[in-house]
């Protein structure tokens, strides 16, 4: 530029006229532009711009972040390796838990220090390899972040936060004075043991303090058993029928496959009985009489409903019955039966006199069981049936008692409340027991235990309802966490050996026992080695033999051998039925169960449990008042309709579900929901039952009132529809009909004979595998739901996104009811992905997220998967499972939202630390928009071939078992190489009642269902059976 | 009047044609720039303790299965416990300062924190085990760490590199006996009967191989 052009005047450049006649350049801003922040101010958080920006700043950083290295990731090795312990495989430890006077052997696994799955052990009787539903869930209690994690002391009005070390000191200081005054004024309260080491412990306590004395209190508990027992024999025997011995089973208000004592080592035995192979093969009978609709009611071949106060009168007039044909006495007891009215029953005159027939029949091998529910004198009745038909020693077995100081937990409750009260008592130690939530009503535990002056120490897991008033809250530690050892009613002793310190720190029951019984060294580790040193007394011998115990997780040699009993003590019998007898009362009976997921509530806050649909029902997160369509006609309720339940002053609200088959007149209850201090999932779901519950009523109660509240309340279940609709899913034919027509599930389950459009490809070479699942034997327990779950890193989503459809369980047990609506069968039918040959997921997935293995497995590549769901939409199964959003974190986002209350703003990355302890590392953890599904275990699958490839061998059959399989207490689930002849599931594949679901549709699918065959009785006449069938077509 | 020379007519079409050749020469240099093989391979980060495989596995001679113990038992092959250290250097070199990490982590109990050079994505299930049993080497995916001082990634573990040799494992495959031994080369008497190995190996193509 020079100085000519610099002078020159600049012409004016413009581009309007406006901007021309304007003094300067025009302000082209918008009145947003002009004030910072103002566009965020008058329009939503973020505005349009910013968005763009935000947008472009993600995306920009998004794809360096791809360029860049991926995080720096360090490995930390031990600094001393332990023993044994190789990083990356799983050790496998035997341990034992305890259920309801049992013992189940479990093999827990651990990986890395973590133990991750509980299984069978095989060498335990009480178990011999399954797990029942409660025990595959516990795994879930050991990392509830619920947990309480040090001891509280109470200040005032609140419990604060102390230490192991205070509370040990304050517990010496309490010990040492009642030590003093020889436990005057000290009441231990526990819950029913199995613990031989328990047991030692308290007769030395009593021996070192004389005064001291021990209360029992299970609000679910065998106390009926266990009386019926000592009124029959007049002495204490634990009773085990044989299921595996048994032809003929008549169980009577008796769940003996879902929540009776001994459901599992019962379901074990009788599964193999239900599963013939041939037409010619013999098969059990079960008859089952009950009033609500139990799993064992689902399993029955002819079941009959009564209400609660019918079944003694039913029970009178088989006895009755019984007696009047020939070959059978009851002897002494005859009289006191001889007046049982048999007009009630005319209508089901076959339920007497076919049954009866059908009983004596078979004797030796008819076992007759009645629920724990009922009266210890019918108990004792249907000992002296049993001992008549000849079962004793055959398919009733008796067995030493567990244990021999078990007391009956409702008196021994209310003395200890009686006690309290009277000023008898300055300190109660509850050891687990949760009395302030489950006592019954008339029992008033919570101003007992505020009684002015008394010292109460709680040992429980949370700080739950009892702990609200304790003076010492103390953590207990969890099963697999502390040393314990377990006598299985059939006399087999197991150690519980933990496969993890304290989480947190916690003691064990025996722990503060041994303290009690003044032991110096009072670590459970001691505790039970010196409980063990009697068995092993050789000398030198105690170190190879606890090893060798906990190696195989029972005492070689103990168990397996019943006693004999002592003759029946017929006139007692007698004397107590005459004394016995329900009084009918107008009005609705309830009958209270513990709930098939949370037992006695002690599972409350297990989300595993709480998501699990109800085997019958299919309710999640809640409980519900149980009632048959005629009252729900007659009271003119519908589902979810609130009803206000009341008996005498005492009612509480609870929702009305209809459910097919239950007795009329009464309601069905579950107890265990309802806890208010259950923890952060659990606290206030469901409805508490405890007003209704009284002392001289734990079980059933007539002349309840019912009224509408005007109210409804949202009952969510995950089957809306309990009809197949006529089409073939679940099969069943009687046991006649399956001889005169062999085939019969395959001609109403047609496999198409043209393949399709395309090549098929060729599935004859190399591993094949396959699933059967036998009809026959499944019970619709849901452990193998749990089991899944577990292995298979399976999400909970919360009540509210179950309603919409969105549960994550990878296996479903689907329900039918078949038949007339009052009294209907049920017909199950475990669901998950059937590895279909020609699958129709996998045509439509646009980036083969989910394609064909040469194994025939229907592999899903979560990395790939972008959520289309196409594939759920074209699965003919519904099989398939969608993340709508990352469910792991998803329930602990929002507190509310836990409680079910919707809302699209949950708070991410709040899960608990210890929830993904429990993980299985071999399978990935699905992330928010991917589809996810059954695998057969592919991860147990590739590591058997990876360990046949190592170890040089060929697979054998039984080397992958997949977790549903492993866990299923009848064995109804087969697994293996279909192109290996000799494997159990290709002899199962090729059975003449295997069919395919939905098998018209031409997919293949891989895994076969074995149609359910019902041993019915032709004498009892079969109307529902009848109906059924016209109604399958 | 003509405002554009007629020449420019043709812009579109330069235009367009630059687009596509830059837009391809992009992609490209994305796909193949981006990709594990040249942003993964080299890796070689300091490690905590300036451990020398050149020395240890190469002059010294120790088999890779003396501190990686497990990589013939489980998925990992497992970096070695401070005590494999002081198996030898509690008697060896017993004041070097180099050393000072592993006497610490001896003394207090606590892991060595070292830094991962092998990095698999978390969806992939890796098995030292069943690659050992298969008799694949060592140098194979390490590289010669005999003649690293600095362990530096040398494959570059992607899922493309995976299956070349999963649908093809005749060249990587060796006596089993020859695993650690990182100066193998394969010698008639192998080739001649690779391809029946090759037969019976069938390792896995599908996604279930590695993702579970």
């Amino acid at each position: 530029m020079n100085d000519h052009e610099k002078t020159l005047p600049e012409p004016r450049v413009w581009r309007s006229l406006d901007e021309l006649h304007s003094d300067g350049p025009r302000d082209m801003r918008t009145d947003h532009e002009k004030t910072p922040g103002a566009l965020l101010e008058t329009h939503s958080l973020l505005g349009r711009r910013g968005f763009i920006q935000y947008t472009g700043a993600t995306a920009a950083a998004l794809g360096m972040s791809a360029c860049i290295r991926r995080p720096v990731e360090q490995i930390m090795p031990y600094s001393r390796a332990p023993e044994y312990q190789v990083p990356g495989v799983p050790l496998h430890y035997a341990t034992a838990v305890s259920h309801r006077g049992d013992a189940i052997g479990v093999l827990a696994t651990q990986h890395d220090g973590r133990p991750t799955k509980l299984e069978g052990n095989p060498d335990h009787t009480g178990s011999r390899g399954a797990l029942g539903l409660l025990q595959q869930q516990a795994i879930w209690d050991l990392y509830d972040p619920d947990r309480a994690r040090v001891p509280a002391h109470r200040e005032g009005d609140s419990l604060l936060d102390s230490s192991f070390e205070a509370f040990d000191e304050a517990f010496g200081a309490l010990i040492a004075t009642h030590a003093a005054n020889a436990g005057r004024g000290l009441r231990v309260l526990t819950r029913g043991t199995t613990s031989p080491s328990f047991m030692r412990l308290r007769e030395a306590a009593k021996a070192r303090l004389p005064q001291l004395r021990f209360h029992t209190w299970d609000s679910v508990n065998e106390a009926n058993v266990l009386a019926g027992a000592h009124l029959a024999y007049g002495q204490q025997l634990g009773t085990v029928v044989d299921y595996g011995a048994s032809r003929v089973v008549l169980a009577i208000d008796s769940d003996f496959l879902g929540t009776e004592p001994g459901a599992l080592r019962a379901a074990r035995a009788f599964g193999p009985t239900r599963a013939i192979e041939r037409p010619d093969q013999e098969m059990s009978r079960l008859y089952v009489v009950e009033s609500t609709f139990s799993v064992t009611g689902g399993a029955a071949d002819h079941r009959l409903r009564l209400a609660p106060s019918q079944i003694e009168g039913y029970l009178r007039a088989l006895a009755r019955t019984l007696q009047s044909k020939g070959g059978f006495d009851l002897g002494a007891i005859a009289p006191a039966i001889i007046a049982a009215p048999l007009d009630a029953f005319s209508a089901h005159s076959a339920w007497l006199n076919t049954v009866a027939d059908d009983l004596l029949a078979h004797r030796g091998t008819a076992p007759v069981v009645l629920g724990s529910g009922h009266a210890p004198a019918l108990h004792a009745l249907v000992h002296a049936i049993n001992v008549a038909l000849g079962n004793v020693g055959r398919s009733v077995k008796y067995f030493a008692p567990v244990d021999a100081a078990a007391t009956d937990p409702v008196a021994d409750l209310k003395a200890l409340v009686a006690d309290i009260g009277s000023g008898a008592v300055q300190t109660v130690i509850v050891l687990g027991a949760n009395p302030v939530y489950d006592a019954p009503a008339d029992v008033d535990v919570r101003a007992a235990f505020g009684h002015e002056g008394l010292t109460l120490v709680h040992l429980s897991s949370h700080r739950e309802e009892t702990s609200e008033l304790a003076t010492w809250h103390v953590p207990e530690a969890h099963f697999l966490e502390t040393w314990g050892d377990h006598r299985a009613i059939d006399g087999t002793v197991s150690p519980q050996q933990p496969l993890v310190a304290p989480l947190w720190g916690g003691r064990a029951p025996i722990e503060l026992l041994a303290r009690l019984a003044g032991e110096a060294n009072w670590r459970s580790h001691y505790v039970v080695q010196q409980t063990f040193r009697s068995r092993f007394p050789a000398p030198g011998s105690f170190g190879r033999e606890w090893r060798r115990t906990l190696h195989r997780g029972v005492v070689a040699g103990t168990g397996g051998v019943p006693v004999q009993p002592p003759l029946i003590q017929a006139p007692a019998i007698a004397t107590a039925l005459a004394q016995a007898g329900e009084t009918a009362a107008e009005g609705i009976e309830l009958v209270f169960l513990p709930d098939s997921r949370l037992f006695d509530g002690r599972y409350a806050n297990n989300i595993w449990a709480l998501e699990l649909p109800d085997p019958m029902t299919k309710i999640v997160w809640d409980n519900a008042a149980l009632m048959s369509p005629a009252t729900a006609a007659r009271l003119s309720v519908r589902n979810n309709d609130v009803m206000r339940v009341s008996v005498g002053d005492a009612s509480i609200e609870i929702p009305a579900f209809v459910l097919p088959g239950h007795a009329d007149d009464t309601f069905t209850l579950h107890l265990g929901w309802g806890r208010p201090s259950a923890g952060r999932y659990g606290a206030g779901k469901g409805f508490d039952l405890r007003p209704l519950r009284s002392s001289a009523h734990m079980h059933h109660v007539a002349g309840a009132t019912v009224a509408k509240a005007g109210r409804t309340y949202n009952v969510v279940h995950t089957q809306e529809h309990g009809s197949m609709e006529g089409r073939p899913l679940a099969l069943d034919a009687t046991l006649e009909a399956w001889r005169a027509d062999p085939r019969f599930a395959q001609f109403r389950s047609v496999d198409p004979t043209e393949g399709p459009l395309w090549q098929r490809q060729d599935y004859s070479t190399g591993h094949q595998w396959g699933m059967t699942i036998d009809l026959g034997s499944c019970t619709g327990c849901n452990a193998c739901v749990i089991a899944c779950q577990a292995e298979n890193n399976i999400p909970v989503v919360g009540k509210a996104e179950v309603a919409r459809g969105r549960q994550m369980s990878w296996m479903r047990i689907d329900r039918y009811f078949v038949g007339d609506e009052n009294d209907p069968r049920v017909a199950l039918s475990p669901v998950a992905c059937q590895q279909c040959e020609e699958a129709p997921c996998e045509n439509v997935c646009p980036v083969t997220a989910t394609s064909h293995s040469p194994e025939g497995l229907n592999d899903m590549a979560y990395n790939r998967c972008v959520g289309t769901r196409y594939c759920a939409n074209n699965c003919p199964y519904k099989v398939r499972r969608f993340n709508y959003l990352s469910w792991h974190e998803y329930l602990d986002g929002d507190p509310e939202l836990i409680g079910g209350v919707p809302t699209l703003t949950p708070t991410y990355g709040n899960m608990p630390e210890t929830r993904k302890m429990q993980y299985n590392p071999n399978v990935t953890v699905r992330m928010r928009g991917v589809m996810e599904k059954c695998s057969y275990c592919v991860q147990r699958i590739e590591a058997a071939k990876i360990a046949t490839r190592r170890d040089d061998r060929d697979m054998r059959d039984g080397d992958i078992v997949t977790a549903c399989q492993q866990t299923c207490p009848t064995g109804a689930i087969s697994f293996g190489d279909l192109n290996d002849p000799r494997s159990n599931v290709a002899r199962k594949v090729r059975l003449d009642r295997g069919y395919h679901l939905l098998a018209e549709l031409g997919v293949h699918p891989r895994t076969t269902f074995l149609a359910r065959i019902r041993n019915a009785n032709p004498a009892m006449g079969t109307p529902a059976a009848a109906a059924s069938e016209e109604a399958e077509g | 009047m003509q405002i554009f020379p007629r020449k420019l007519n043709l812009l579109p079409l330069v235009l367009g044609a630059a687009v596509f050749i830059a837009g391809g020469a992009v992609t490209f240099g994305v796909w193949y720039y981006f990709s594990p093989k040249n942003l993964q391979v080299g890796y070689a980060p300091q490690q905590p303790v300036p451990y020398s495989h050149r020395l240890h596995a190469g002059e010294l001679g120790m088999d890779c299965r003396y501190c990686h113990a497990n990589a013939e038992r489980s998925y990992e092959a497992m970096v070695p416990p401070t005590q494999t250290c002081m198996g030898c250097h509690n008697i060896v070199r017993t004041d070097s300062a180099r050393l000072e990490p592993v006497r610490q982590s001896w003394q207090t109990n606590d892991p060595i924190p070292w830094t991962r050079v092998h990095k698999l994505p978390d969806h992939v299930f890796f098995d030292h085990s069943v690659h050992l049993a298969a008799a694949v080497g060592c140098v194979t995916c390490h590289g010669r760490i005999d003649q690293m001082d600095v362990v530096r990634q040398d494959q570059p573990l992607s899922m493309a590199w995976c299956l070349d040799c999963h649908r093809d494992p005749g060249p990587n495959l060796r006596p089993r006996t020859e695993t650690t031994n990182m100066q193998w080369q394969p010698d008639e008497a192998w080739t001649a009967h690779l391809d029946e190995r090759v037969a019976a190996l069938n390792p896995p193509s599908h996604c279930s191989g590695c993702h579970r």
